[in-house]
């Protein structure tokens, strides 16, 4: 007998205590807090996508206990995703991993210690007057967020325009929305979807590309699901995605093509519904014209005829691949143009493109030619990330090239009419756009920029090529505030941390994917010292304006001194914002004042010009006249739609002509394989908010490299072995999920994992589209090979070092 | 009259009793879920299950040698061994799918030398059967509330757990009771079960569980 009885227990011992050392998860079986728990409710917009659901937080004790959706809202209608539920879990003292005191460090090698507000303050304020003072104004940039609340960043714009003369005011939403902004303006002549919400309910054909609707807006895709359901042989769904996805579930139609050929199959639709005569004849007479090339020359239906002749299906279906036939984009094309009310629907897989603004563009042009507009259930719609991106950002002036209420920098009278109504002289603005994202950490990179405000996001893991830029944000003669919640990658580079209030800790609006404007009033008490950013700004503007001894920056604060931050501050700006600077612009919202928003279950679509029009909830459908009182008022003819957007002097909708452009990189025989990145349901963007609610953390600890069985089987590699991800810019390493979801030759990686290992930014490529500035994150070569069997990992998240 | 030896061996009986003692307390605290501690009662239940290819409970214990290679191989460490206190099935392997769940990567059945753990594949794994309490679980008892973890986590979707009007439902026909649903899902209840459950529905016919 070899096993004595004690070599038995010892070993039996040894292996108990060895499989207590895994990846165990340390998460208590702690109960949920329910409903009946809290003895208050207050009314709020949820903090994480661009859907704007509208909830209740429940508080206890001045302690957040609950969240419940709202019935009554127009976005939900009470309907909320898991992360919806949980995020009170962030709010006050219930985390304990919250920033609560303003961290310093004169240099990024040394350790962070904790300094007052004062100090705080006083250091941002010198080291930015020393930038400018040395270097110039364009030495210094803000690099903002559409979660910021609007009145953060219409006064964050406003201090850097006014008080500071430039205009390198930058943010996130350039990385994602940039390229539906730039493709509603060339085709439609203003900014924003036409239509709304609504239309789910009214549409009879869903178009879905590029979006995985089910997992990024889980809540609007039930809305799209319930109509499908609800209507299975009327309702058709075509869903247009390289990778099959949980949204794919619900299509009729499924065209997946290759990586980068969604102009070709978008175009060979155009061919279709020309060839087939689908196109509506009045409405192109009415309300179209067709246009080609940068200097935007006036073309004949007969030239765009020849243009799409190009694009025959036959053709379209050899570029494409995938599963691809002519007579599926046949079929695609006679739903579209046949339909009662098509609605086309898309994110990232759009807009993040080289050709980003062209893919927006000839999803428009179906709209255009079939006139499958402004009736009920039609609309070429895109959805955003982010809670504010279009409300705070497209509409507050949060990028280089745009002021407050979509005026831009370059048209002098535009620019002159924002110095006249902020009250400071003449020329102040800058004439000349600032730095767009990437040539503003380009920019920081070459020590051009000496002093950056980064507010309220991550770029050190969401820009993409993310280590090019990190060397820049690591620099010693670069100084670096950041304001944030939490630890995450960009507070690790930062010279300045201070801490902010979350959602319900401090007031202000937040405008959703449909023109909605939703308020968020505090609740709970911010941890620690923790404070509005308003408040921030306020106080470090009046100092900034002490250390250059200029004036016009106190002057810009001016109207909000002495306000109380929690409410009258936002409330103040708010009030300036929407009063003087959107008054008689497309976006008005001179109705939705604090007192209106608060009355409303949900809250104000602009146009809404009138406190009576916006407590109807102001405007469901852009442009058609009776239902929007800006159509009425810019009326020139009798037609039933006018579409008054103030980019197009003709007051038409413009169809391109743009030809099949393909990605910045395309895979060789070095690195073989498409790599494309996305969400998962559980997460949201860099996770620092997501990751730290245990719940959500444990469906998804880790991120993962999606591979085709096919590939798999191909290349060896079996579910959960690492496979090393490597394009010319760096290297990951992820367990693999052998999973029919990406096409052959496609890997696909979610992005939200902070590991460094696992951070996929550090592998795409910083392409950008030509017009919009919105980098190529959704394409780029790679090569995979597995380079272990499976391994035990454990969840990563930033953590700040004593 | 005792001799030394004697002494030292009722100090050697005393410090085994006293050790046994505190593993009992130990095993009690660390390992709620354990249905009974009988001596010869199997291990087996709700959520804590064989690894995969497991012969019926009736032979395990005869039949494993407790040689721990499966617990070695392990790359996630989800197998772990029964401590002392197990009766006879001490020193077999068992899997805690809500503290971590099989992800199926098949090696254990490779390196099982009795072939207690017999070689399958993994669609052919049957550790035990998902079940959803409908009572607990967000989606199906809050109408309001879209959650689909369990869905999102699971290695064959749409076969094994489908989707109905964003509802979870499981397939029992291709559910292998891997855990990951398990160990994904938000809610634990008061007695540290989830909303979704894997029974071990196969472990004591006659065939054993898979």
């Amino acid at each position: 007998m070899g096993l004595s009885r004690r070599e038995f227990i010892k070993r039996t011992a040894a292996l108990t205590a060895a499989s207590y050392v895994g990846i165990d998860l340390p998460f208590s079986n702690e109960q949920e807090a329910h409903a009946s728990d809290a003895d208050s409710w207050h009314k709020g917009t949820c903090r994480l996508c661009g859907s704007g659901c509208r909830l209740e937080l429940g508080v206890k004790n001045g302690k957040a206990v609950a969240l419940r959706g709202i019935t009554k809202s127009r976005t939900n209608m009470g309907y909320l995703c898991m992360k919806g539920m949980l995020f009170y879990k962030l709010m006050g003292n219930n985390h304990p991993e919250r920033l609560k005191k303003p961290l310093y460090r004169a240099r990024k090698d040394q350790p962070f210690k904790e300094i007052s507000w004062d100090e705080a303050l006083d250091i941002a304020a010198k080291e930015f007057a020393k930038a400018v003072k040395q270097y110039g104004n364009d030495s210094v940039a803000y690099y903002g967020s559409g979660q910021a609340l609007t009145e953060e960043t219409y006064i964050f714009q406003k201090v850097m325009r006014g008080g500071l003369k430039t205009n390198n005011v930058e943010g996130n939403p350039r990385l994602c929305m940039a390229s539906a902004v730039g493709g509603y303006i060339t085709s439609f002549g203003a900014d924003e979807p036409i239509g709304s919400y609504t239309n789910f309910e009214r549409a009879s054909c869903f178009f879905i590309i590029g979006s995985n609707t089910a997992e990024a807006h889980p809540v609007l895709f039930r809305r799209i699901m319930r109509r499908k359901l609800d209507n299975k042989d009327t309702v058709k769904v075509i869903n247009a995605d390289p990778r099959v996805s949980p949204t794919s579930r619900i299509a009729d139609l499924h065209l997946q093509f290759n990586p980068g050929t969604d102009l070709a199959l978008l175009n060979a639709m155009a061919y279709v519904i020309v060839e087939e005569n689908l196109y509506d004849e009045d409405f192109l007479k009415n309300y179209a014209v067709f246009r080609m090339g940068k200097e935007k020359k006036q073309v004949d239906f007969a030239k765009y005829k020849s243009f799409v002749k190009d694009y025959s299906p036959e053709k379209a279906a050899r570029i494409c691949g995938g599963n691809i036939t002519p007579e599926k984009i046949r079929q695609a094309a006679r739903w579209f143009a046949k339909s009662e009310g098509t609605m086309s629907i898309w994110t990232m897989g759009i807009n993040q493109r080289k050709r980003g603004v062209w893919a927006n563009n000839l999803i428009h042009n179906l709209h255009i030619l079939t006139g499958q507009l402004c009736k009920p259930g039609a609309d070429s719609f895109s959805l955003t990330g982010q809670p504010n991106a279009c409300g705070g950002v497209r509409e507050g002036g949060g990028l280089c090239h745009i002021l407050p209420a979509h005026r831009l920098v370059k048209k002098d009278k535009l620019r002159h009419e924002v110095e006249r109504l902020w009250g400071i002289p003449e020329g102040r603005i800058p004439p000349k756009p600032g730095y767009h994202t990437v040539a503003m950490f380009e920019a920081v990179n070459q020590g051009k920029i000496k002093a950056i405000w980064i507010n309220c996001t991550s770029p050190a893991q969401s820009l993409p090529n993310c280590d090019k830029y990190r060397k820049g944000m690591r620099r010693e003669d670069v100084f670096m505030v950041v304001t944030d919640i939490f630890p995450t990658k960009t507070t690790e580079l930062a010279n300045l941390i201070l801490p902010t209030a979350f959602i319900f800790e401090k007031t202000g609006v937040y405008g959703c994917t449909e023109r909605r404007s939703q308020l968020t009033a505090k609740a709970v008490d911010a941890p620690g010292e923790a404070k509005p950013e308003v408040w921030i700004v306020r106080e470090w503007a009046l100092r900034l304006a002490k250390e250059l001894n200029d004036p016009v920056i106190k002057k810009c604060v001016e109207p909000f001194l002495g306000k109380e931050p929690d409410y009258e501050l936002p409330k103040a700006i708010w009030d300036e914002y929407t009063q003087k600077l959107t008054k008689g612009r497309d976006n008005d919202l001179r109705g939705a004042t604090y007192d209106v928003l608060k009355k409303l279950p949900d809250g104000v679509q602009w146009p809404a010009p009138t406190k009576e029009w916006a407590l109807k909830g102001g405007t469901d459908i852009k442009f058609v006249r009776g239902l929007d009182p800006l159509a009425d008022k810019h009326a020139k003819n009798d037609l039933p739609y006018q579409f008054y957007g103030p980019a197009h002097p003709d007051k038409k909708l413009w169809i391109w002509l743009r030809p099949q452009k393909g990605p910045a990189e395309m895979p060789d025989s070095e690195y073989p394989f498409y790599l494309s990145t996305g969400r998962v349901i559980d997460h949201w963007h860099t996770a620092s908010m997501t990751g730290r609610i245990k719940e959500l953390m444990r469906a998804n600890p880790y991120a993962y490299v999606e591979i085709n069985p096919k590939d798999a089987e191909k290349l060896g590699i079996k579910p959960g072995d690492m496979v090393e991800v490597v394009s010319r810019r760096g290297r990951n390493v992820l367990p693999a999920k052998i999973y029919v979801g990406p096409c052959e030759g496609m890997v696909f990686v979610y992005w939200h994992d902070q590991a460094e290992d696992r951070m996929i930014n550090r592998v795409t490529k910083d392409a950008f589209d030509p017009g919009s500035k919105e980098p190529e994150f959704k394409i780029c070569a790679c090569r995979i090979k597995k380079v272990s069997g499976p391994r035990p990992l454990k969840p990563f998240l930033v953590q700040m070092k004593a | 009259m005792p001799t030394k030896d004697d002494a030292r061996h009722i100090k050697r009986r005393t410090f085994i009793k006293a050790l046994g003692a505190t593993s009992v307390v130990a095993g009690s605290i660390f390992q709620p879920i354990r249905s009974s501690a009988g001596f010869l009662a199997s291990p087996v239940t709700t959520n804590t299950l064989r690894p995969p290819g497991a012969v019926s409970e009736k032979y395990f214990a005869s039949k494993c040698i407790r040689c721990g290679r499966c617990v070695e191989v392990c790359p996630y460490k989800c197998i772990r061994p029964l401590d002392i206190h197990s009766g006879i099935f001490a020193g077999t392997p068992l899997i805690h799918v809500v503290d971590i769940p099989c992800y199926l990567c098949m090696k254990c059945v490779d390196v099982c030398p009795t072939g207690t753990l017999r070689p399958i594949s993994q669609e052919e794994t049957r550790m035990g059967l998902a079940v959803i309490d409908k009572h607990a679980c967000m989606t199906w008892n809050q109408e309001l509330a879209l959650c689909r973890t369990c869905y999102n986590v699971c290695p064959f979707k749409e076969k094994a757990i489908k989707l109905d009007a964003l509802r979870p439902v499981i397939i029992e026909e291709y559910c292998t009771g891997c855990g990951l649903c398990v160990h994904g899902c938000p809610v634990t209840q008061k007695d540290g079960k989830k909303a979704i459950n894997v029974e071990p529905i196969y472990a004591f016919k006659e065939k054993g569980a898979r």
